[in-house]
């Protein structure tokens, strides 16, 4: 075959795969009065073209919920760089996966959010979600250093647990309910998954286009 | 349960990844009739999604299989500390094997590789010798070994570019491979921003980089397209079939010659033998149901560990302490090979500007093979081998977000943040492999007490860095280093030392070798002990070499394939 006809072959494939326009989601202002807002407040997944929503499952109390959503929202903070981990669904996502894959691990979440709030009521008479986020960044200090006083759990463990289910929220496909709007990937500047790389796109200063796709709506999945 | 008995095949193949993929082509070609008993069963393109969740954090499919349950312990030789247990197997089922997902960073070995205790006693003299290694020359040279090489480059489709061809250096290839009859089949996939950005501090060093070779089409070959270098190829099979794993190239391929009869979701448990020593096929259980399939020949070709942990368990009057084990050489001479990268031993290096490795894959970049073999004068250095550095493209955003912070951010918080938003694309690993050894102390064996859900205890790994790989490891982080600083970067963090017990890169375990009181095969690939028992995978190796093990371990089955072919009578009878 000749080189010809490689290269116009490569071409129609390149546009089989070509990358439709993602449909038009009301991008929200999170800079404007950045306190952290709720999950139910977040774009809801079914304009980002999921083939599946987001489980709902519910693994925790209220109580522990809030503990959740505080804490990531404190490993990766709402600020100036942009929306943080609770904004991204993170709790939810993490939530979801405790549900099911990561079922595991549940009793290890109930138990360090659990603690979390027994140290805040001791330390300040609190909950952990109702202290000052400097106060609830000093006790996830003494828990990420397994020196939380009187805590019979592992609490470092704990601690790397959910900053990596935060990471993974963040910065996983949408698909698994986190990420919500691209925002973690928009944070490190991962231009998402596309299927058709370019040479141009892999030059150092190239900056590709936000492919502003899921997997799923990549893969035109059907499922 | 009473096992069915199946009819009779010329050939029982067990395992179709990497190995049992390549060889059952020429056998299926020569006619002779082939069953290929799988553990795992097809996947087809669209299984293999751009997926990190999936692919690198949950382990999609490794998860979720035959091989996970069956996770080999391993235990420090040195102290005899029970190291912890992986989470997750290191290789896969399916038909293609980890070939499916693999890096596909396909090189030969040097010729140094078959005869590193000639050639050090040679050059350095005795005392060069490590302490304590079983090292032996291989029985065959790395000319034996090319025309299968080739053989194999182009029945699966391997893209480069010869540093050495007939004799001829040709510095646009690595100047320092073994000479080599043809070109690749393909040319190298392409360069980028960042390979390009490495290849110049390399040359002003006075070192010498290339394109590595993948099994990977960097043009339309085969059928298929090529790669797309869409950035999920580490531990993530191929949504074009770009990637060249035996189950879009070879097997298909023997398929089609009406001689290859694929069973999946094949659970072999063990290789039956008779009195007289010749295996007789191949015991498997499939959907609860036992079976017997009877063979003139067996090929077994597991991965690393389950062809150590087969041959124990596959005990009998002829064989008490397993087959083929009458000289107590089945998990001796085992390697766990010293690499490093974004994670033990390897090198870190944070840069002042992005350097876009968003996408791509690892076997495209750059690579110094100066380093590595006996390229080089030891004299003085304290070590034999070397390493070879490559500089690879392919960053995932979870992967990104777990960076490095070179003590200039802490782990999480808005410090954390300002970090990861300006750095998140400002950094790279160095990855590295060391020639690595046997050693008295390094073997294979099955555990005492852990067992699979069969009730069959698991393979163990007895293991440590030794001094010489843990100087010669050393010496390439300087290297490393040094190029990191020369192509600009501003920090550079070298991984904590040691050796990774349970890995993707294994050897030994069923060493080839000329004499049969200190190796289980022969220089064919057949057992010494059993005359219709052939076994193929890295398992037979005797030196790691400095480089990924797969094309080496498919050269040898392809050449094991065409001795039985050429011996056939005598070998089947």
């Amino acid at each position: 075959m000749s080189v010809m006809n490689m290269k116009s072959r490569q071409k129609a494939r390149r546009k089989k795969f070509e990358l439709r326009k993602h449909q038009s989601v009301s991008r929200r202002d999170f800079f404007a009065g950045a306190a952290a807002t709720l999950a139910c407040a977040l774009v809801p997944a079914s304009s980002l073209g999921f083939a599946q929503t987001p489980t709902s499952a519910e693994v925790f109390t209220h109580t522990e919920r809030k503990s959740l959503e505080t804490m990531v929202s404190r490993i990766i903070p709402a600020d100036a760089n942009g929306p943080g981990a609770l904004e991204a669904g993170c709790a939810r996502y993490i939530e979801g996966a405790l549900a099911e894959v990561y079922r595991s691990s549940k009793n290890i979440y109930i138990a360090g959010l659990t603690a979390l709030d027994l140290h805040a009521r001791k330390i300040a008479n609190s909950s952990f979600a109702a202290l000052d986020p400097v106060e609830q960044d000093k006790i996830l200090a003494t828990f990420e250093q397994n020196i939380a006083p009187g805590s019979f759990l592992e609490t470092a463990h704990f601690f790397g647990l959910v900053r990596q289910h935060t990471f993974e929220g963040m910065f996983g496909d949408p698909l698994y309910g986190g990420n919500v709007n691209f925002v973690g990937w928009d944070l490190i500047g991962y231009p998402g998954p596309r299927l058709f790389v370019s040479p141009e796109m892999q030059r150092m200063d190239a900056k590709a286009p936000r492919s502003r796709m899921s997997v799923n709506q990549l893969m035109h999945d059907t499922r | 349960m009473t096992p069915v008995r199946l009819k009779q095949t010329d050939v029982a193949v067990i395992g179709l990844g990497a190995a049992g993929g390549v060889a059952a082509l020429p056998l299926a070609r020569a006619g002779l009739k082939v069953v290929g008993l799988e553990a795992g069963g097809w996947f087809q393109p669209e299984d293999h999604r751009p997926d990190e969740i999936r692919n690198n954090v949950r382990n999609w499919p490794h998860a979720v299989q035959k091989a996970n349950h069956e996770v080999p312990t391993a235990r420090d030789s040195l102290s005899g500390r029970v190291l912890p247990r992986p989470a997750y197997h290191p290789m896969m089922n399916g038909v293609g094997g980890t070939s499916l997902h693999y890096w596909a960073q396909s090189w030969r070995l040097n010729a140094w590789d078959f005869k590193v205790r000639s050639e050090t006693t040679r050059r350095y003299g005795e005392s060069a010798i490590p302490a304590g290694t079983t090292l032996e020359d291989w029985p065959i040279s790395y000319d034996d070994l090319e025309p299968y090489y080739d053989q194999v480059e182009y029945a699966i489709g391997v893209s480069g570019k010869a540093g050495n061809l007939r004799g001829t250096v040709d510095d646009r290839g690595n100047i320092f491979e073994s000479p080599r009859q043809r070109e690749y089949p393909m040319p190298p996939l392409r360069s980028c921003g960042f390979a390009d950005h490495m290849a110049e501090p390399a040359r002003r060093l006075h070192w010498h980089c290339f394109r590595p070779p993948a099994a990977i089409n960097s043009e339309d070959r085969g059928g298929r397209i090529s790669c797309y270098y869409h950035g999920f190829c580490s531990r993530g099979g191929c949504p074009v079939s770009a990637k060249n794993s035996t189950a879009v190239t070879t097997i298909p391929d023997a398929i089609a010659t009406g001689n290859l009869q694929v069973v999946t979701r094949a659970h072999v448990i063990g290789i039956d033998s008779e009195h007289q020593g010749r295996v007789t096929g191949v015991r498997y259980i499939k959907e609860r149901q036992e079976y017997f399939q009877p063979a003139s020949v067996v090929l077994l070709a597991g991965y690393t560990y389950e062809n150590s942990r087969l041959l124990l368990l596959s005990k009998s009057k002829t064989y008490p302490n397993g087959l083929s084990n009458n000289h107590g050489q089945v998990g001796r001479h085992y390697i766990s090979h010293t690499q490093g990268g974004n994670w033990q031993n390897g090198v870190v290096g944070l840069f002042p500007f992005d350097v876009n490795r968003w996408y791509g894959l690892p076997a495209q970049g750059t690579a110094v093979d100066n380093w590595a073999d006996d390229n080089f004068d030891h004299t003085g250095l304290g070590f034999i081998g070397g390493g070879s550095i490559h500089m690879p493209m392919e960053l995932k955003p979870i992967e990104a977000a777990g960076m490095e912070t070179f003590g200039q951010a802490p782990r999480w918080g808005s410090g954390w943040k300002e970090f990861i938003k300006q750095n998140a694309g400002r950094w790279a690993y160095a990855y590295i492999q060391i020639s690595t050894f046997p050693y008295e102390d390094h073997f294979l064996d099955l555990d005492p007490t852990v067992k699979d859900p069969l009730g069959y205890p698991v393979c163990r790994v007895s293991v440590s860095l030794k001094e010489n790989e843990r100087r010669a490891l050393l010496f390439i982080q300087e290297k490393a280093d040094l190029w990191f600083r020369e192509a600009g970067a501003i920090a550079v963090s070298r991984r904590p030392l040691g050796a990774d017990a349970v890995t993707t890169h294994a050897y030994g375990g069923t060493r080839m070798g000329d004499n049969p009181e200190t190796n289980v095969v022969d220089r064919r690939g057949f057992s010494h002990e059993s005359p219709n028992l052939a076994i193929l995978g890295a398992s037979v190796m005797g030196t790691s070499g400095a480089r990924n093990p797969t094309l080496t371990v498919q050269a040898l089955a392809w050449r094991t394939a065409e001795h039985l072919i050429r011996e056939w009578k005598a070998v089947a009878v």
